[in-house]
């Protein structure tokens, strides 16, 4: 790093910051989805990450696809592996309440972990490409054209998920149901199918944060649940129900853990994340962007 | 009484092993309304609720239109042609006035009246196009109101059920609330309305039913019930 200014070194990290929390950002997203219709955090999220992520390993080592390809492979399969996932058995359990489900997620985590190692070895994988390490230089600082990249797709999937929620009658009707689900019935708007809506979505973000991951990071079948743990924290950040606050909680997320492991060191990124966390919880519940819940009479 | 449109026949109804509502049974005709009067807890909003299928009676009929609703889903009683304002008004607080609306089209049938739903909710509510893009959670209790009654007017309902509208509003808003009710009804709305306002919903009800701990105690006009001294007792003295 010789002949950078700290303050180029700082923005790097800064920019770095971002990458990751842009990948956090859209796995956050589709948590935040799927409280808004179950109430319930579904822990195994970053499993599901991983499992595109894996798929996508088994992809570019067997065809020698590219992986960016695995977007548009990963994005259809997973709308109906959530799909199915909702139908087959969260419909049926989430009428025995919340905490039924909740297990369920917990168990589906626990089991598409060991699927993965057995399937995959525990072993750390990761994905590379000709171009992996290739960047460009710009005010000093060097941007990794991957990260890059997987940066604007996840900012991309973002954009569409805001606009389906804000323009169309079913993402309305989404946001109806995460605030009063039992008025939406009187509506005429199926819970059910709502939810089965907003569950593929959640799964198809969370296998596009997990094609992102492998692309431009390390992993193996365990990594996940240190994602979801940090989905949760940006949807903390950002404030459950906004889909901008559950980026921007992301991206702040990543950058904080950048910087922190910049300034003090990497091994105190996560103490330093979930510090934010309670402190957040403790100080502004409702999240930095989030409003106090409106007044019910 | 013919034309019954809606028909509640002996219904119980229970909330886990405590019977809420014992063997009442009361017919909306059409074009009319029909006030359902009683105290708190009397078990108005339980009628209410299990019209809409939200709870489901331990025995009885439901009848509407010759149909039986006590089978089908809270999301498909509105398809037949019932809306149900609920009590305490229930806006989606953080979708904006204009949302709201939308979504009381949510049903495929009346999508393709929403732009024709929505002038109309305008017509008879001006204010609410001055506030459309506003969160619904901003407005006050009398817009409040005003957005609930349009939202499911949306769904171009044939019985327009009312929970306790004029809970939590201001004199001068109640009574412009019951002119409102009065005109709907006069462009051809069934409406059934529950009420604690005993005085104003009998002045505009052609007929009425009263509860008391879950039991049916009196019907009529209502002429006849505020000219009955047991209902004077009962509720007009305790109403003031």
């Amino acid at each position: 790093m010789a002949g950078f200014s700290s303050f180029s070194i700082f923005f790097q990290v800064f920019i770095n910051g971002i990458f990751l929390g842009c990948m956090y950002g859209v796995a956050a997203i589709g948590l935040s989805l799927i409280f808004g219709s179950m109430q319930i955090i579904f822990i195994a999220q970053g499993a599901v990450m991983i499992l595109a992520a894996y798929c996508i390993y088994w992809m570019v080592t067997l065809t020698s696809i590219d992986p960016f390809f695995g977007f548009f492979v990963i994005l259809p399969i997973f709308l109906v592996f959530g799909w199915a996932i909702y139908k087959g058995l969260f419909q049926r359990v989430a009428k025995a309440g919340k905490n039924p489900s909740l297990l369920l997620a917990f168990g589906l985590m626990v089991l598409f972990e060991h699927l993965m190692s057995l399937i995959w070895t525990p072993n750390t994988r990761s994905v590379t490409t000709s171009y992996s390490t290739s960047a460009f230089g710009l005010w000093n600082i060097n941007i990794s054209i991957t990260r890059l990249i997987v940066s604007i797709v996840a900012l991309i999937a973002t954009g569409f998920v805001f606009l389906f929620l804000k323009k169309t009658m079913l993402g309305k009707a989404v946001r109806g149901v995460s605030e009063d689900m039992r008025t939406a019935a009187l509506l005429g708007i199926s819970p059910s199918w709502i939810s089965s809506v907003t569950f593929a979505i959640g799964i198809a973000l969370a296998g596009v944060a997990g094609v992102a991951t492998c692309i431009t990071y390390a992993f193996d079948p365990y990594f996940g649940f240190l994602f979801s743990l940090k989905a949760l924290i940006a949807v903390a950040f950002g404030g459950l129900g906004s889909v901008a606050g559950a980026l921007l909680g992301g991206i702040t997320l990543g950058v904080l853990e950048s910087l922190s492991s910049y300034i003090i060191s990497a091994g105190w990124a996560d103490a330093v994340a979930y510090a934010a966390f309670l402190l957040i919880l403790v100080l502004r519940p409702e999240g930095l962007l989030g409003r106090r819940s409106a007044e019910r009479t | 009484m013919v034309d019954h449109l809606l028909q509640v026949k002996n219904v119980d109804i229970f909330y886990g092993d405590a019977q809420a509502v014992w063997d009442v049974s009361f017919y909306v005709d059409k074009k009319k309304i029909i006030a359902l009067l009683g105290a708190n807890g009397a078990g108005k909003s339980t009628l209410l609720n299990t019209i809409s299928s939200v709870n489901q009676p331990r025995r009885g009929e439901i009848i509407f239109s010759e149909k039986s609703l006590v089978k089908l889903k809270p999301e498909e009683v509105v398809a037949v042609g019932i809306s149900h304002v609920p009590e305490g008004r229930r806006l989606f607080s953080r979708l904006t006035v204009l949302e709201n609306l939308e979504l009381g089209a949510y049903p495929k049938n009346t999508r393709p009246y929403l732009k024709e739903s929505l002038d109309r909710a305008f017509n008879l509510f001006p204010i609410l196009k001055v506030r459309k893009n506003q969160s619904a959670g901003t407005l006050s209790g009398g817009e409040q109101q005003m957005v609930a009654i349009a939202r499911a007017l949306m769904a171009r309902p044939i019985l327009l059920m009312l929970d306790e509208p004029s809970l939590g509003l201001a004199p001068l808003f109640v009574s412009r609330l019951f002119e409102t009710i009065q005109a709907m009804n006069e462009e051809g709305m069934t409406i059934l309305l529950v009420e604690q306002n005993v005085h104003q919903a009998l002045e505009i009800a052609n007929y009425a039913y009263v509860l008391q701990t879950g039991t049916l105690k009196m019907e009529g006009q209502g002429e006849e019930l505020i000219n009955n001294s047991d209902f004077q007792q009962a509720f007009l003295g305790m109403m003031g």
